[in-house]
């Protein structure tokens, strides 16, 4: 099974943190920008698991979440959202956009870690 | 009731209370025992003579015959103990019961066995089972469980068979198990 | 802490942002409503909150936080872009930057600085709060530190996960929450597959399996719960502590199955009732006949018998550190023991006498070895037997715990003396006499919350319960402090049931104790938690069959206490040995205190009193002959065997003193439980028997 999970934030410093952190811990990483960047790389790219930020440039965090839930490749597929909100509503908009966990900024790597571990194997 | 008879088997031990023939089913009897040494209880009713060690344990014994409104037993070198077993309080104990002496193991067919006449007896009829006839002779077929039940253990009766009760409404019903 | 390397990155970020954040500024004026840029104009303070926030910048992150819910306000619309917002916007982004480049230092001006830019802020746009969000604590709990307290003790938890249909399609794989959950400890899980459609109806997306779960773990509650975090909201988790670690110690009987389906709310007591009733006629098992009246799913009833099992499994690994330095036995083989060392004490009573009476030297020395051995077998079997008292605690507690709760009472139970130890067998006897008096403390005794507060006192009721030894006994209380018992009230009943006669003069005590007598029960009508109808007269008689007494002391408004005094043991006393008429007698020896002889002069002397002058000292006395209505003439010489009682010196008068005996403990069997003086039996070396004396009962007749 691919170890692929794609990082979706449009903030390259936490980029840098989450592809360090994963790579680290055995994954590979795929880097996108934003929800439109990610469509474009998230065909073929056989991830695993997306952990995606919610306030994007170019389509934000929800509106890929649902776009990749039709895709039928990606139908169950894991998908952690980063948030700095914890407000409720919040989640409830991402989870019903198809999101299966969040995870609220500031985290530390070994938050990011065990979260991800919980929704993959 | 054919059910209850065959469990209860046929055979019955018979022996004597101040001229009168008694039986009680085998199967309630467990051994017969010589007169022994009984050490009186005090405060109980005269009925009840004490208890006696049974290899080991304290058994109670009843005489009948005052149970029954006679005389008290005399003892003779016949006069035994009859060691029955009975349920109280829906489990079983030992007793005793004295008796002037005992006659014999015989077989009573369940068609000679005769319900036990409405009046003229001298103790209360649901503490007989039935008459059963040898020889000419009426035997009284005891129903132990009902001579000794739990009210009954208590209660004396005196000779004209009028029962000095003790209320029964007061035994206790079980405590609700958790 | 945080790594220097994303700090700096940050930084480079950050001003990239700011600058991003500048020009769009600029490209603002008054009234300025091109959504797109507003939006990512938010988008920028956000980031540069969340990032911040994430590389050890609070003081960047909580400052930005203020600017994010301003322009949050004006992409909602719900505040325009004023040539002021711009602005102040414009000299907070500079602030950011100076804040950056100054990373610690001049941490102070720049605090200054900051609160004066959020005053002016909060003037502009008076919505927001102007301090900073304060981080929700519960930033995605799993990823708390997980403790790994080694004194925390073991906790067993239920849960019954009920996912939501389409729990798939939010990505989220149900079995890998259970894999969580196995890695917490031990773990038993069983799906049920009840809800699995025919497979015509079956939607591939669709999860239709859900589960109960029995985990043992050192984990807090917080910490399963947060397992389930991301799906809490659409499916059903409902987590239960059946077991906080100590129950399972010390409630060997809880967890029956029906019990078990009781608490999981599976069956109601309706219609587990029914079906133990025919347990006893079929003889077969509780789930058997439970599936078979369609009362529960076989699912529901396997899921049950392994939470069963599971906590049978953990009870068994607890007490195996125990079980390294003790052996388990069954009771049966130590009733044998204690039977067998019964008969040995007889025998060697026996042997003991022929050795006094043969006056052979060697065989008095024999005698005396085997005396002393068979002390020591006695009493070290006996205190096999021994248990402590606390075992049965934790079983009250729940009562207490079930009971207030169905009766809607806040009753707290507190025990003392748990490591009491009274013989196993008074233990098991004492249970329903207990279970009945607590019953009755709860129903009864304290009152609604309601009542309590109106009479000033705490809402909470309290029943204590407590052992301790006094002398050759064991007392064991309850005390609750509820509403009490009324004797006046006691009085009338007892007259109206012909329990005592009208006029019958008595001290207020002397009535409680009436609430005793068969045929007295206080409660008009019959409830499910004191019983069905059920009175005292039964905790009496189960005490008194344990050799003990039973007493209650009231006040009224205040509570009530009732106390059981039993024996330490059951099966083998220190007793003396009298005679009376050639029949032999025993008392126990922890009641006698001295011997003193009781001649006719001495009778005389007393002019008609029933008083003993022992040593200046009146002892009053009661007459074995008297009490046992026993008509022959008394030997000349009598004895008066004093005894303490109650704390009270009282003689009794018997023919003659034999001394002490190693006494057997027989019951004297159902058919002469009537008897009153007389308590047990014993079998005397001579093979004969001889009555223990129910001191109580005669002095109270007396």
């Amino acid at each position: 099974m691919s170890k692929n999970i794609m990082i979706l934030d449009d903030s390259p410093t936490i980029r840098a943190m989450m592809n360090k952190t994963l790579k680290d811990a055995g994954y590979d990483v795929i880097e996108a920008v934003d929800g439109r960047d990610g469509l474009d790389k998230l065909s073929g790219s056989n991830a695993r698991m997306i952990v995606t930020d919610l306030n994007m440039p170019e389509m934000n965090g929800n509106e890929f979440i649902r776009s990749v839930r039709v895709i039928p490749e990606y139908e169950f597929i894991p998908i952690l959202v980063l948030t700095t909100e914890s407000d409720d509503s919040i989640k409830a908009v991402s989870k019903a956009a198809g999101a299966t966990g969040w995870i609220t900024k500031p985290f530390n790597p070994e938050k990011l870690l065990s979260v991800v571990r919980k929704l993959v194997d | 009731m054919t059910e209850e008879t065959t469990v209860e088997s046929w055979q019955y031990l018979s022996f004597n209370l101040d001229q009168e023939i008694y039986a009680l089913n085998i199967i309630q009897v467990k051994e017969v025992l010589d007169f022994t040494e009984i050490t009186k209880v005090p405060k109980m009713p005269d009925f009840m003579r004490g208890v006696i060690n049974l290899r080991g344990k304290v058994v109670p014994v009843v005489d009948l015959r005052l149970k029954f409104g006679m005389p008290e037993t005399e003892k003779t070198v016949d006069t035994c103990i009859i060691i029955i077993e009975i349920t109280l309080d829906g489990e079983s104990t030992s007793l005793g019961a004295l008796a002037d002496s005992v006659r014999e193991v015989l077989t009573l067919q369940p068609d000679l066995i005769e319900p036990p006449p409405k009046i003229g007896m001298r103790l209360k009829t649901e503490f007989i089972k039935g008459m059963g006839k040898k020889d000419d002779e009426f035997i009284i077929i005891l129903d132990v469980d009902s001579v000794f039940s739990d009210e009954e253990l208590v209660s004396v009766q005196d000779a004209e068979g009028e029962m000095d009760i003790v209320n029964s409404e007061d035994q206790p019903e079980h405590i609700e198990a958790v | 802490m945080q790594d220097q390397e994303y700090k700096d990155m940050f930084k480079i970020e950050a001003l990239e942002l700011l600058s991003d954040l500048e020009a769009k500024l600029l490209e603002m004026k008054e009234g300025y409503d091109d959504i797109e840029q507003i939006n990512s104009t938010f988008r920028i303070l956000h980031t540069i909150k969340g990032t911040g926030s994430m590389f050890g910048f609070n003081d960047i992150s909580d400052f930005a936080h203020n600017l994010e819910t301003a322009f949050d306000f004006v992409r909602n619309k719900k505040v325009n872009i004023t040539n002021d917002l711009i602005n102040l916007t414009l000299t907070a982004s500079d602030h950011m930057k100076t804040m950056l480049d100054a990373g610690d230092e001049n941490k102070a001006d720049n605090d200054f600085i900051s609160e004066e830019i959020l005053t002016a802020l909060n003037e502009l746009v008076p919505l927001i709060e102007d301090s900073p969000e304060k981080h929700d604590t519960k930033t995605a709990g799993i990823l708390k530190s997980v403790s790994e307290d080694a004194s925390s003790s073991d906790m067993t938890y239920r849960i019954r996960f009920r996912p939501s249909v389409d729990i798939f399609t939010t990505g989220t794989n149900p079995l890998l929450l259970l894999k969580e959950l196995r890695g917490f400890g031990e773990c038993d899980i069983i799906a049920h597959i009840d809800r699995i459609p025919l497979l015509n109806e079956y939607d591939h997306k669709a999860c239709y399996t859900d589960w109960d779960i029995i985990l043992t773990t050192k984990k807090s509650l917080d910490e399963v719960r947060d397992i389930f975090i991301f799906v809490e909201d659409s499916s059903e988790v409902d987590i239960d502590i059946i077991d906080d670690g100590t129950i399972l110690d010390k409630e060997p009987k809880r967890d029956k199955l029906g019990e078990i389906l009781l608490d999981r709310g599976d069956i109601t007591a309706e219609n587990l009732v029914p079906i133990l009733q025919k347990q006893d006629e079929k003889q077969k098992k509780i789930g058997e006949l439970l599936v078979e009246q369609d009362v529960v799913s076989k699912s529901k009833i396997s899921s049950a018998l392994s939470e069963q099992k599971h906590i049978q499994k953990v009870r068994k690994k607890k007490s195996g550190s125990v079980l390294a330095s003790s052996v388990r036995v069954p009771a049966e083989k130590l009733d044998k023991l204690v039977n067998l060392v019964g008969e040995m004490v007889t025998v060697q009573e026996r042997l003991s006498q022929l050795a006094v009476y043969e006056d052979i030297p060697e065989l008095t020395s024999i005698a005396e070895n085997i005396e002393n051995l068979t002390d020591g077998l006695r009493d070290n079997t006996m205190s096999i037997r021994m248990v402590q008292f606390g075992i049965t605690f934790t079983g009250f507690k729940r009562l207490v715990h079930d009971l207030s709760k169905d009766l809607e009472k806040n009753i707290v139970l507190i025990t003392d003396g748990v490591e009491t130890e009274l013989d196993k067998t008074v233990i098991e006897k004492l249970n329903e006499p207990l279970v009945h008096i607590l019953r009755n403390s709860i129903d009864h005794g304290i009152e609604s919350k309601e009542t309590r507060e109106s009479a000033g006192k705490s809402s909470q009721g309290t029943i204590l319960l407590s052992a301790e030894h006094s002398g050759a006994y064991v007392l064991i209380s309850v005390s609750d402090d509820g509403a009490g018992l009324d004797p006046d009230v006691i009085y009338k009943k007892a007259i109206e049931k012909e329990i005592i006669a009208p006029g019958t003069e008595m001290t207020p005590k002397e009535i409680l104790q009436l609430i005793f007598s068969p045929g007295f029960s206080t409660a008009k009508k019959v409830t499910d938690v004191s019983g069905r109808g059920v009175g005292m007269d039964v905790v009496k008689k189960s005490v008194e069959a344990l050799r003990g007494s039973v007493e209650i002391d009231s006040d009224k408004g205040k509570g009530t206490t009732v106390t059981l005094k039993l024996p330490l043991t059951l099966a083998i006393i220190e007793g003396f040995l009298v005679e009376m008429e050639g029949d032999k007698f025993i008392l126990p020896l922890s009641s006698v205190e001295e011997c003193v002889e009781l001649s006719q002069e001495n009778v005389d002397r007393a002019q008609g009193w029933d008083f003993l002058n022992v040593r200046g000292e009146l002892v009053p006395y009661i007459r074995l002959r008297k009490s046992f209505d026993i008509q022959s003439d008394p030997p000349e010489m009598e004895h008066v065997v004093i005894t303490g009682v109650d704390g009270q010196r009282i003689g009794v008068v018997v023919d003659r003193v034999i001394g002490s005996h190693q006494t057997v403990i027989k019951p004297l069997g159902r058919a002469m439980k009537h008897s009153e003086d007389v308590s047990g039996a014993t079998i005397l070396g001579d093979g004969t028997v001889a009555l223990i004396l129910n001191l109580d009962k005669l002095v109270k007749a007396a």
